[in-house]
């Protein structure tokens, strides 16, 4: 896994933020440690319990009286009450929390177990994962730094920044490379605590701006401590509560070139252990690759998938065809000549009705009523039917063939005028 | 690193992410997303491509700001700004081609094309108050 991993260049830049020919440094192999921000806020949790100081109540707070219970009896509460008289305090409850001048609930000892301490392995891999955040520009900037300017990422610098003396020329240089932004972005951010850490030495807050970590110091601590935000660390000396301060990776670093080629001896590579820390390897991260998008359009998974099923099946809602005529023409097409038929028999029906209703009473029905004019285009129609009949029964001495279709319509005409005289 | 670690990463924590009351997708304030969405696809600072539109200072035109795909680690070299002055059909119809044509995140086209409309529109002179005083005066 090692071997695949690419390691860039890095252009090492002076203390006047111009690139130094010539020198550019691999990226040591901590950049690539696996970033587990999990494993650094459980750390960083822990670690920062270990500058506690304890605290707690006294521990004769509320006992330093003989109090003693009334008893049953007296009409009042059973509560433990101050002896004697000639005093306010005499007859008051004690001993309770629930009591004025009682002592608290569970009161807080300095036994308390107030450090923690976790596990070495845990520490390193810790740090490792938070200097390799501090290479990645978008987890530098999602942590909130103001990095839009600097020349690159991972900031490596000459050994010249250790030597400068003045505060003057540390800001010179902060300015330079583009990192004064940051450091503006902490004298924004100045403001007093809430709450009451505010009159408990605790007053004011700001947030975090540049680290600067070093190998040697020649000065640079005391130029750069005054400027507020900006923290110094010597690189055998990684402190997680300040690569990541609050538990979130990303810090904003600037690295010295001589801190810079020592992070190879103190973190090893994969297939080296580290020289300086014993028996210690980079951690192995959970997935080589990490670029979700290329595993999923790599030939090894593609090969094992079905093809993509790009059929868009999209449900339609039953139409009922007892109700919905439409969807009963689908089903049964030969519903529509039930219906039609239905609607011309009661038609005709209401025709004969009409028709006989009128004989009976005696009406006569003008020639345009619908019922009238329907009973002569039937009469005609039967006429005509009759001359056709006629016509074809005539025939069939000539021609053998004939036939058939004349008794069907002579059965179809007794069918017709059978129900016209019943009604 | 890869997108995705970095997305699983800064996702739930970041400083640009903006939650308000009532409003399920939280927003983001980065500088390079387009539809301001704190979401995988839109965000400005884990792909090594991001496009995103702004206003020009003077109030004509917008300027379309994307990152250079080689220059991730470089962050002053990283970012490539590409001011449009033409009018509103014609810039529209540039920036699309921009992007199609170098196949640059072509899934933010919609989104860059809707962000830019918008600046110009905000951008045009505002008529409605003309009217009123019109209709006021009439009156």
């Amino acid at each position: 896994m090692s071997l695949s991993i690419a390691r860039p260049l890095v252009s090492v830049y002076s203390e006047k933020s111009e690139v130094v020919a010539g020198s550019s440094i691999a990226l040591p192999f901590v950049f690539k440690a696996p970033i587990r921000p999990d494993l650094v806020n459980d750390v960083h949790v822990s670690m920062s319990k270990n500058s506690r100081q304890p605290y707690c109540v006294s521990k004769e707070a509320g006992h330093q009286t003989s109090a003693e219970s009334w008893g049953t009896g007296r009409a009042v509460a059973r509560i433990p009450r101050v002896r004697g008289g000639g005093t306010h305090r005499s007859g008051q409850g004690a001993f309770g929390n629930m009591c004025r001048g009682g002592r608290m609930f569970a009161p807080t000892k300095p036994w308390r177990r107030w450090h923690r301490r976790v596990n070495l392995r845990q520490r390193r891999a810790a740090a490792a994962a938070a200097v390799a955040a501090a290479g990645v520009p978008a987890l530098v900037q999602a942590r909130g730094h103001i990095i839009e300017k600097i020349p690159e990422l991972p900031l490596v610098v000459s050994d010249k920044v250790q030597e400068i003396t003045k505060t003057k020329q540390a800001v010179i240089f902060l300015r330079r490379i583009k990192a004064w932004s940051d450091v503006l972005k902490v004298y924004k951010s100045q403001r007093l605590r809430a709450g009451k850490g505010k009159m408990r030495n605790r007053r004011r807050v700001q947030r975090k701006g540049p680290l600067i970590i070093y190998y040697k110091d020649q000065g640079l601590t005391r130029a750069f401590r005054n400027i507020p935000g900006v923290d110094l660390l010597k690189v055998d000396k990684l402190n997680l509560l300040k690569l990541a301060p609050g538990g979130h990776v990303g810090r904003f670093i600037i690295w010295t070139q001589s801190a810079f080629e020592r992070l190879d001896a103190l973190f090893g590579s994969w297939k080296t252990p580290s020289k300086e820390k014993k028996n210690f390897n980079l951690p192995q991260p959970k997935m080589a690759n990490t670029d979700l998008t290329r595993l999923l359009k790599s030939e090894e998974i593609r090969k094992v998938l079905r093809a993509p099923n790009k059929r868009v099946i999209r449900s339609t809602r039953k139409l009922n065809p007892l109700t919905n005529s439409k969807a009963m023409l689908r089903l049964n097409p030969f519903s529509a000549v039930l219906r039609r038929k239905a609607v011309l028999d009661q038609q005709r029906k209401n025709n004969q009705r009409a028709l006989a209703l009128a004989e009976k009473r005696g009406i006569k029905l003008s020639p345009k009523d619908p019922a009238v004019r329907a009973e002569k285009i039937r009469e005609r129609r039967q006429k005509l039917l009759k001359l056709a009949a006629a016509k074809k029964t005539k025939k069939p001495a000539a021609k053998k063939t004939a036939p058939p279709p004349p008794k069907k319509k002579a059965a179809k005409e007794a069918k017709a005028k059978t129900p016209a005289p019943k009604k | 690193m890869s997108s995705h670690l970095n997305w699983m990463i800064i996702r739930n924590n970041s400083a640009f992410i903006v939650k308000k009351r009532n409003i399920k997708k939280p927003f983001s304030k980065e500088p390079n997303n387009v539809t301001n969405l704190n979401s995988y696809r839109y965000n400005g600072l884990i792909h090594k491509k991001a496009v995103s539109v702004v206003e020009n200072p003077d109030r004509k035109g917008f300027t379309v700001v994307y990152k250079k795909a080689k220059a991730t680690n470089k962050p002053s070299k990283n970012i490539v700004r590409r001011p449009f002055k033409a009018g509103a059909r014609r810039s529209l119809f540039k920036v699309k081609r921009l992007l199609k044509a170098n196949n640059y995140r072509t899934d933010l086209t919609t989104a860059t094309l809707r962000r830019a409309s918008a600046i110009l529109r905000s951008q045009r002179p505002i008529k409605a108050k003309k009217a009123k005083a019109a209709a006021a005066k009439s009156e």
